[in-house]
């Protein structure tokens, strides 16, 4: 026998199959709109003293009749709160420049310099398209935008996957586009030149509020040029594995190149002497390029009632940043509608090879440097609690608890005359919130 | 006892048949005997209750069109058609659209599925003995084979004398799509998997998009372990059966008969699973891919399907 009308046998048989049973064709279309699945996400993060963060979340996605699957997804934050500005904390009250150049802040003394002015909403879309195709394969593009007062990012990206040995192996390879650019509040600062600083005169005044004065020769952005941008181009390579029914693996390989501006505009440096004291305050600098490889191990395990979900990450980069993360779930069903989800998480990472907490005047500038504590060693941990319920009608909601915190590292620095008596690693501690409601 | 009672209800036509629930990780698990095949229901629930209820809807809808269709039943309407001697018999709707899918497919196949073509197995026993029957007792029955002989009408069928149907190659796969209707019907919000024997039918998407992880028919399992197959929707149907087969002179004869020549297929695959729509469908496309021997993977990637073949 030769069934030459090729194609034709299956969708004779669907039709056939569906008389059989008695199933109307339309039943499909009815349920259409079923498939749209809907999440949506409220998150707090507030760190003590520091930033805090709204988000609001919704992501609606459709499944279609072929399996493929449309994703279209809306973020909004708004942050707001101070961040430490790089510069070491000081036996004395310390007067900064905002970013804007036109207004200053104090910082008293002892205390970690944070500046306050942090306030920014960011808008972020993004959607993509899975396409399964030749049985076994599935291509996904996306694209996404995401912006704020002074950035813009914008990216594009393709996946590639394809089901082996009885679809138990699953292969992928991906390729992502990333453009940002950064338009600085008050220009881009010119690296390792000195902060411009007002003098404080004081807060006597009619409002209330702190007052300061220029030198007669200081001109609003001197020192300051116009925006920057750079481009990340990111491979990733992964096999997940069906090990039996209940066990699932997952190793991936990324390769992540970035190319351009990647200094943080808002951070400065100390410059002291040998007793510690700050001699100048300059803006930062860090290396326009960085490559970045990342190991990525994950098993997920199927329980009689509950799901355990470990994770590892180790990656590398030629700013001498390596870090491991072990990312770990314990889901437990409490019987059919609800579960509990404890959440830990550690992290560690070493120091950029330009990070310096401070620079001391006695010694060569350097090419690059950085007081940021984000590129210096630390280590970090998340504990938290999840809690989800199904309801009634099929709808679900979650509310999730953690608490955070980063333990910044003294990276084997020398702490000259008065800051040795300085805290000049403070952790920070932070909670997260969070809501969501699936449906 | 246990055996005694459910032996008892069995016979008793009426009474609830025996089905047992458990709990698995996830989803409940019934389990009842119907159609030769252990039965299994994977229903994505907590409550055992409504399991229950679920497996029993399943085993009631089972039994009944096994006993409508068994040709191993005396009362059966397959039956009674086989024992008219030649004399149109009355039947129902129901029994005109399974006899109407098995006429589309003899359509399709080119005469190659053939519900008349297990009389055959008066003279095939596939026991994985080396007895192969004479070319004339196969000629004596080659006469009696023909779906061409037989006529249908909307409200009756009458077949030659000594022409005898036989539905078991589309009646598990039937009964599991019904079964899979009737869940859907009642109860909607519910993802129930309906595994009679291999051959599978989810009614619905899980809640969370989850898929359901099936084990297919493998038969190199020895070697190469269990195969799991992601399902998220529709049905998978298996044919093939690694030890029916016989083996004459170092020849290994397969069970799947050429109604045509009434000898084996050449060279077919040992197993064939499809996903399809329906697992009625998927068990059609299954057979249909065994018929074709050699030529079986070039038919399935020709209709674009998902499938396995093993040889």
């Amino acid at each position: 026998m030769q069934l030459t009308n090729k194609g034709s046998v299956a969708t004779a048989l669907a039709g056939a199959a569906c008389a059989l049973l008695g199933t109307p064709a339309a039943q499909a279309e009815e349920d259409m709109l079923k498939d749209w699945k809907f999440d949506t996400a409220i998150l707090y993060y507030g760190e003590t003293d520091r930033v805090s963060l709204v988000e609001g979340v919704i992501n609606a996605s459709k499944t279609n009749d072929d399996d493929s699957l449309f994703n279209v997804k809306l973020v909004i934050d708004t942050l707001t709160g101070a961040s430490a500005n790089g510069a070491v904390a000081q036996p004395y009250a310390q007067t900064f420049s905002r970013p804007s150049g036109k207004d200053g802040y104090v910082v008293n003394a002892g205390d970690t310099p944070l500046d306050d002015t942090f306030r920014d909403t960011r808008v972020q879309v993004s959607s993509s398209w899975m396409q399964p195709f030749a049985d076994t394969w599935r291509a996904t593009g996306a694209v996404n935008v995401s912006t704020e007062y002074d950035y813009l990012s914008l990216g594009l990206s393709g996946l590639l996957e394809k089901d082996l040995f009885m679809r138990n192996t699953t292969l992928s390879a991906g390729l992502s586009f990333q453009f940002d650019s950064i338009d600085p509040v008050g220009g881009t600062p010119d690296a390792l030149t000195s902060m411009l600083t007002p003098t404080y005169i004081g807060d006597d005044n009619d409002e209330g509020e702190d007052e300061f004065e220029w030198d007669d020769d200081y001109e609003e952005g001197e020192n300051k040029t116009g925006s920057e941008s750079k481009t990340t181009t990111d491979l990733i390579v992964g096999v997940t594995q069906v090990i039996n029914r209940r066990m699932l693996m997952q190793f991936n390989y990324g390769l992540s190149v970035v190319d351009g501006y990647m200094t943080d505009p808002y951070k400065l440096v100390s410059v002291v002497d040998g007793a510690g004291m700050t001699q100048d305050v300059i803006y930062e600098d860090r290396p326009d390029s960085r490559t970045k490889h990342s190991f990525f191990w994950q098993t997920k395990y199927a329980l009689d009632s509950g799901v355990v979900d470990v994770s590892y990450r180790f990656a590398t980069d030629d700013w001498e940043i390596d870090s491991h993360t072990i990312d770990s779930r314990f889901r437990f069903n409490l019987g059919d509608n609800n579960y509990i989800q404890p959440h830990l998480r550690y992290y560690q990472q070493s120091a950029a090879e330009f990070y310096r907490p401070f620079l001391n005047q006695n010694d060569p500038m350097p090419m690059y440097a950085s007081a940021d504590y984000r590129v210096g060693e630390m280590t970090a941990y998340t504990v938290g609690l999840k809690y989800g319920h199904k309801m009634e009608n099929g709808h679900e909601w979650a509310v999730r608890a953690e608490y955070y915190q980063q333990d910044p590292k003294n990276a084997g620095f020398d702490e000259p005359g008065v800051l040795a008596d300085l805290d000049l690693y403070p952790s920070v501690k932070a909670v997260i919130l969070q809501f969501n409601y699936h449906f | 006892m246990a055996i005694q009672q459910a032996y008892t209800a069995r016979n008793g036509g009426h009474s609830e048949l025996a089905v047992s629930v458990q709990s698995q990780d996830g989803f409940m698990l019934g389990t009842f005997d119907a159609m030769a095949s252990p039965c299994e229901i994977l229903i994505e629930t907590a409550d055992k209750q409504l399991a229950r209820h679920i497996t029993q809807l399943a085993c009631n809808e089972a039994k009944r069109i096994e006993y409508k269709y068994s040709r191993y039943r005396t009362d059966s309407v397959i039956s009674a058609i086989n024992s008219s001697h030649g004399k149109p018999v009355a039947i129902d709707e129901e029994t005109f659209r399974l006899l109407s899918f098995a006429n589309t497919c003899f359509q399709l196949s080119e005469g190659m599925f053939d519900i008349t073509s297990g009389v055959l197995g008066k003279v095939w026993h596939f026991d994985g003995s080396d007895r192969l029957p004479s070319q004339s007792d196969i000629d004596a029955l080659l006469m009696f084979i023909g779906w061409q002989q037989v006529e249908l009408t909307a409200g009756s069928v009458a077949l030659p004398a000594g022409v005898q149907l036989d539905v078991g190659g589309i009646g598990k796969e039937y009964a599991v799509d019904r079964v899979a209707t009737l869940l859907l019907e009642q109860a909607p919000e519910v993802s129930v998997v309906v595994n009679f024997g291999g051959d599978i039918q989810v009614t619905r998407r899980r809640m969370n998009d989850e898929p359901w992880y099936i084990g297919i028919e493998n038969p190199l399992k020895d070697e190469q372990g269990e195969t799991l197959v992601k399902i998220f929707q529709g049905g998978l149907a298996t044919s093939g059966d690694a030890r029916r087969y016989l083996l004459h002179e170092g020849k290994r004869y397969s069970h799947i008969l050429n109604p045509k020549t009434g000898y084996p297929i050449e060279e077919p695959p040992r197993s064939v699973t499809v996903a399809a729509d329906s697992c009625t469908q998927a068990g059609l496309l299954a057979t249909l891919a065994m018929l074709q021997g050699k030529g079986a993977e070039d038919f399935l990637a020709s209709q674009g399907l998902t499938y396995w073949v093993y040889r």
